[in-house]
């Protein structure tokens, strides 16, 4: 009896304890993110994958105040820009304005709402896109005053950019920049609206001097037949075949622009473009730069991604948005896609229209104009290790790097850029027996391929001596027992058919 | 040991392999050829096809191993097999073939063989390639492809005597025959599917009315 009410009291405590284990696990389920965090593996299947970043909050203006009063919600906020002491400068298009907040994004620093015009207050109208440059000045697109203010960090005003004029503009263009950004010589790269030829750049003296990476247009076979088919008629109301508008653009370190587009066809949205025009960014394995892979369906939600912005982060990162989707895709600067995360939603953390993504210390933020907030996104651990590794890299230091994919491979067993990773350190080394191993697991063809090579040169050096011997003898056996066999078999026929 | 897996037969499979027009016209008026082994023959390219897919290494295999069955393909590759065999027959019998099915079966059984050769070949080489050695590991696939083709048209051709021709005509023929047993076969399917429903849902009219 005294043993059975033990053997009670056990299963009662062992009950106990299952429901409070699946109370917890279901407080995990309900501490869920908001989206899914997902890369893609070497068969373009998807793998979900820990989340590389979190949601952290949010930055809507009617919690800040300057100078004692609330400086109210944003209106419509189209772009977003962060000096190289960390304030974040915010176009507040609908409310005209140029907010200017902390690191943190607690304080107001200032308001920009205008600036005195050689004597006469000015102000902005819809101002849509905002840059520091490098030398501390602030430039504004100021979109419906068709023109861009060049202003000191103070406020006074430095230049204004307005009527370019060249023989490649026509004489009715309408000058509206909508994105802007500034290289380390003060060049101004200017995104207008409605030119299709590309990136609009301007010396630092504010002279129109170019267009700056145009894209090709692509014609298919099939769209060609259906012309060679249609009227004239017919083609005139057709649907023009123009290169698609830049959307977002940023400039890295070393002046490049790296400039955004809508890809219909989801193949390359972002370009990294040299001084001259020329694209040079770095392709991976499936020479995709298009956000998502396939999306496929006839819904709203289907379709190739809609990069509407990028930002060059470091050490060759950079990150694209997507506002089809709400997703932000993070590549490495060998095309390498690193990890996605965000969308669209209602809840905290996702977005309704975001329009600017920028990076701030450790975070990331995303602009979202619909809800006219600043989203802030805080890299866990699992992406600071992944950023590190990949700018270990970038340096040249494979080797530190070793550690950090390890721990990675403890967060996400197969993440395919950690083994490969791994492997390419070991091909530097010199190891090339576990750069194979692992770089198997990484599913990387050219360098398993590069190490494969080396091991094999390697064992045929070592054994040459066995090899040779044994061709010789295997050469020299096979003669003698040809000659042996015909003065045997001379006569005998041994192919069991033939006609008899 | 059984007359058709006797030690003549199996030698003769090899002797097809070198000599197909002699040896195909042998098969067909003096048989020599033996169907379980052809049958054996297309199991063996089935087996090796999944091998090669499953084992192939990943520098020339884009496939992924979770998703081959050997057992589906076998089954694939039989019903095909099959397939082929009674449309090229009953397309032969009305345009004047010579051939049996059994010739028919044989002539097709027997071309598999090089496609499980270099199959296999393939797989084993596969372990020694790197990226920009792919060619040679396509060529013995490609080798052993072509092999087979020409086995099997020279096979239709000597089984039934027909000129090169006559034997492409029946051969596409015989692609639109398969295509009809198809057909056939999926109306039948259906057709058995919607009667056995038919008297399910008296019976489970019956089931809840009493």
């Amino acid at each position: 009896m005294k043993r059975l009410a033990k053997l009670k009291g056990f299963t009662s405590t062992l009950g106990l304890i299952i429901i409070l284990a699946m109370t917890t696990q279901s407080a995990v389920y309900a501490a869920q993110l908001p989206y899914d965090t997902y890369n893609y593996d070497y068969r373009d299947d998807v793998v979900y994958t820990p989340a590389a970043y979190v949601p952290d909050g949010s930055i809507s203006g009617v919690s800040l105040e300057y100078n004692g009063e609330s400086i109210g919600a944003f209106n419509n906020p189209q772009d977003m820009c962060i000096s190289t002491e960390g304030l974040v400068y915010l176009a507040d298009t609908g409310n005209n304005r140029i907010v200017v907040l902390n690191q943190s994004m607690t304080r107001v620093e200032q308001v920009i709402t205008g600036f005195d015009h050689n004597g006469v207050a000015d102000t902005f109208n819809q101002p849509k896109g905002v840059c520091v440059s490098e030398n501390n000045r602030l430039y504004i697109a100021d979109s419906m005053n068709k023109r861009i203010v060049i202003l000191e960090l103070t406020g006074e005003l430095v230049g204004i950019v307005e009527n370019p004029t060249s023989e490649v503009l026509a004489d009715d263009f309408v000058f509206t920049p909508m994105k802007i950004t500034v290289d380390y010589a003060d060049r101004i790269y200017c995104i207008a609206q409605g030119m299709f030829e590309g990136i609009m750049v301007f010396e630092s003296s504010g002279n129109f001097t170019g267009f700056s990476g145009t894209i090709g247009v692509s014609i298919t076979l099939w769209d060609k037949f259906w012309r060679k088919l249609a009227t004239k008629e017919e083609r005139t109301k057709q649907q023009l075949f123009i290169p698609t508008e830049f959307t977002g653009i940023d400039v890295d370190d070393d002046g490049f622009i790296y400039a955004s587009s809508i890809d219909t066809s989801g193949k390359q949205a972002v370009r990294r473009l040299n001084p001259k025009g020329q694209d040079v960014i770095k392709k991976g394995v499936d020479a995709n730069l298009g956000g998502d892979l396939w999306i496929s369906g006839f819904s709203d939600y289907s379709g190739a991604s809609e990069i509407i912005d990028v930002v060059y982060r470091d050490k060759g990162i950079y990150s694209i948005l997507d506002r089809k989707r709400g997703r932000v895709f993070t590549y490495d600067h060998e095309g390498n896609l690193l990890y996605i995360f965000g969308g669209i939603g209602t809840q905290a953390g996702t977005f309704n229209t975001p329009v600017a993504i920028e990076e701030t210390g450790e975070k990331l933020l995303v602009l979202d104009s619909f809800r006219c907030e600043i989203l802030v996104f805080a890299a866990t651990e699992y992406g600071t290790l992944i950023n590190d590794a990949i700018a270990l890299r970038y340096d040249g230091d494979e080797k530190l790097a070793i550690d950090k994919w390890n721990t990675v491979l403890k967060l996400d067993e197969n993440n395919e850029l950690a083994n490969t990773g791994i492997g390419k350190a070991y091909l530097t080394a010199g190891d090339y027996e576990n750069a194979m191993k692992y770089l198997e697991r990484g599913m990387s063809r050219d360098y398993y391929s590069i190490a494969y090579k080396r091991y094999r040169n390697n064992v045929l050096k070592e054994n040459l001596n066995y090899i040779m011997t044994g061709a010789i003898v295997l050469i020299g056996a096979g003669i003698i027992i040809t000659k042996v066999r015909k003065r045997k078999n001379y006569n005998e026929d041994d192919s069991g058919g033939g006609l008899i | 040991m059984n007359k058709n897996f006797s030690i003549e037969k199996w030698k003769y499979v090899w002797y097809t392999l070198s000599h197909p027009v002699d040896a195909y016209y042998e098969i067909r008026h003096r048989d020599r050829g033996s169907v379980p082994i052809a049958i054996l023959l297309v199991i063996c390219f089935s087996l090796s096809y999944s091998m090669n897919r499953l084992l192939a290494s990943f520098v020339v295999n884009d496939t992924d191993p979770r998703y081959v069955n050997s057992l589906t393909e076998l089954s694939a590759v039989l019903v095909l097999y099959g397939l082929l065999c009674v449309g090229n027959w009953s397309i032969t019998c009305l345009m004047g073939g010579e051939g049996r099915l059994k010739d028919i079966a044989i002539a097709v059984g027997y071309a598999a063989l090089p496609l499980s050769m270099s199959f296999v070949a393939a797989t084993i080489f596969s372990q020694f390639v790197a990226a920009d050695e792919e060619a040679f590991y396509v060529m013995i696939l490609t080798v052993g492809i072509v092999w087979a083709a020409a086995m099997a048209l020279i096979g239709i051709m000597q089984v039934h005597n027909y000129t090169l021709g006559k034997t492409l005509i029946t051969l596409f023929l015989t692609l639109i025959a398969m295509i009809l047993i198809i057909f056939i076969a999926l109306l039948i399917s259906d057709l058995i599917n919607q009667v056995y429903s038919f008297f399910y849902s008296i019976y489970i009219e019956l089931i809840f009315r009493t």
